[in-house]
């Protein structure tokens, strides 16, 4: 019956060996008003006054003895998935304005998600996202195209598949990846803050959401309006990203750290401007010879007045 | 005591729920009532998939494949996210029941289309509407039947997605 630190079973283990020694003697348990309640998680350290305030709400170890309650079907049935699906309404609108205004200092996950992952928001938003870059991809390739009379419109539904395939892979393996070296860095330095891969899925699913008006808007067939969007774009769910991983590294080795955030934000750059180049025609500049041959017209005309 | 057995009663269809349920589509703004959907019944459904592709022969296209495809897998997609949301569940007829009776907006969208060409902004904003229409009441026959309050936009968005292509399919 070592004592632990933080875990005051002393009282409790007096009580029950007293009670094994005799089992009919009445016992009396008062509580001290100092008392503090069992604590499941690390040991406090420095850190921890900066996450409380990024916690946002000091009930967390309520929620984390009842997420620890919660899968016990197995996993083929529908059961087992319910826990996942089970949000309302404004609770999904709530995480889609969290991941369009990142503020410096609020965490997404602990302010919006507080261990109620769901999967409903990120498998909308990505087949929203995959269907408004298919048809924002057509229409704009449409309308460029529009005045040219050897150009024959088709349609192209394959874009849609690989349109699919791209977003969701993304949107799984991205956060596979990066739960698994969070875990594997984890083992090597204690971190405060971890999450889980439920909770990684949210975010990045959320923060997929901004491209959706962005895809389009794409549509407007000027280069630099379109480059313009994308920096936008990536500056708020890149820093969304980078706000809530944040914490989870910066324990680390700072280089590791750096690293880790850099490679996130450049992952969704290549997501981005990927797409940008392969579902969207460059607008093209023909409209340059006409207007290169118009002052040649008038020096001729000056010239021969 | 000898009871007739009523004509309709024999024969499994019971019109005047059928006209109740059809009422309630029609009017996407009142509130359901739950117990409607308490018999699954598939011959309004049928009834409405057939009505579809009928104004659409008549409007030129031959797509019954596609209604029918379509249908069976949306009907699948919506049954199972159903299944997920919901803390009861939903059998796969009560769900394919209640998205063919708000199908019937989609009717009334393609038996305009045989009259004029829907391609067009008056043709876009017309199917928008009817989508929306089509979705709405879907999820409020849904929430109303499983106990889902607070959920009824996360509900109608997917059937919103399925109508959107019964539309696309009617437009073009």
């Amino acid at each position: 019956m070592a004592a632990v630190d933080d875990l005051q079973f002393e009282e409790f283990g007096d009580v029950a060996t007293s009670l094994a020694a005799n089992p009919d003697a009445t016992t009396i348990n008062i509580e001290g008003p100092g008392e503090t309640p069992k604590r499941l998680g690390p040991p406090r350290g420095s850190g921890r006054e900066e996450d409380d305030e990024l916690l946002g709400n000091d009930d967390s170890d309520k929620t984390e003895l009842l997420a620890g309650q919660k899968k016990s079907s197995p996993f083929w049935t529908f059961e087992y998935y319910q826990t996942f699906f089970d949000v309302d309404t404004y609770q999904v609108f709530d995480r889609i304005k969290g991941s369009l205004l990142p503020i410096p200092g609020k965490n997404f996950v602990r302010l919006y998600i507080r261990s109620n992952p769901d999967l409903y928001g990120p498998f909308w938003i990505c087949a929203t996202l995959v269907f408004a870059i298919a048809i924002s991809g057509n229409l704009s390739n449409f309308l460029i195209h529009l005045g040219e009379k050897t150009y024959h419109y088709v349609p192209e539904f394959r874009k849609v598949s690989i349109a699919a395939t791209i977003i969701y892979a993304y949107a799984w393996l991205v956060p596979f990846a990066l739960w698994g070296f969070l875990l594997w860095r984890n083992s090597k330095v204690m971190n405060i803050v971890s999450y889980s891969f439920l909770e990684i899925v949210c975010v990045y699913g959320y923060s997929l959401f901004i491209y959706i008006p962005t895809a389009i808007l794409w549509i407007i067939p000027q280069k630099a309006v379109r480059w313009i969007l994308v920096m936008m774009a990536l500056g708020i769910s890149g820093s969304v990203l980078a706000m809530t991983f944040w914490p989870a590294v910066r324990e680390d080795n700072r280089r590791v750290a750096l690293a880790t955030i850099v490679t996130i934000v450049l992952l969704h750059t290549l997501l981005s401007v990927g797409c940008l180049a392969y579902f969207f025609d460059a607008p093209e500049v023909d409209h340059l010879p006409t207007t290169a041959v118009v002052p040649n017209q008038t020096v001729v005309a000056a010239k021969s007045s | 005591m000898f009871v007739w057995g009523e004509p309709e009663g024999e024969l499994g269809i019971n019109f005047d729920h059928i006209w109740q349920k059809t009422l309630t589509v029609l009017n996407p703004l009142k509130p359901a009532d739950g117990s409607i959907m308490n018999e699954t019944d598939l011959a309004g459904p049928i009834l409405f998939c057939v009505a579809l592709g009928a104004t659409l022969l008549l409007a030129g296209k031959v797509q019954f494949g596609y209604i029918y495809g379509m249908s069976a897998i949306g009907c699948l997609g919506i049954y199972a996210l159903l299944n997920l949301m919901s803390s009861s569940g939903v059998s796969y007829g009560c769900v394919a029941s209640v998205l063919g009776y708000c199908l019937l907006p989609m009717v009334i969208l393609s038996s305009g289309a045989v009259f004029f060409s829907l391609q067009g902004t008056i043709g876009t904003v017309l199917a928008l509407v009817i989508i929306v229409w089509c979705s709405l009441s879907a999820s409020k026959i849904f929430i109303s039947a499983l106990d889902m309050e607070g959920q009824q936009l996360l509900i109608a968005y997917p059937c919103a997605l399925l109508y959107g292509l019964f539309a696309l399919l009617t437009v073009f």
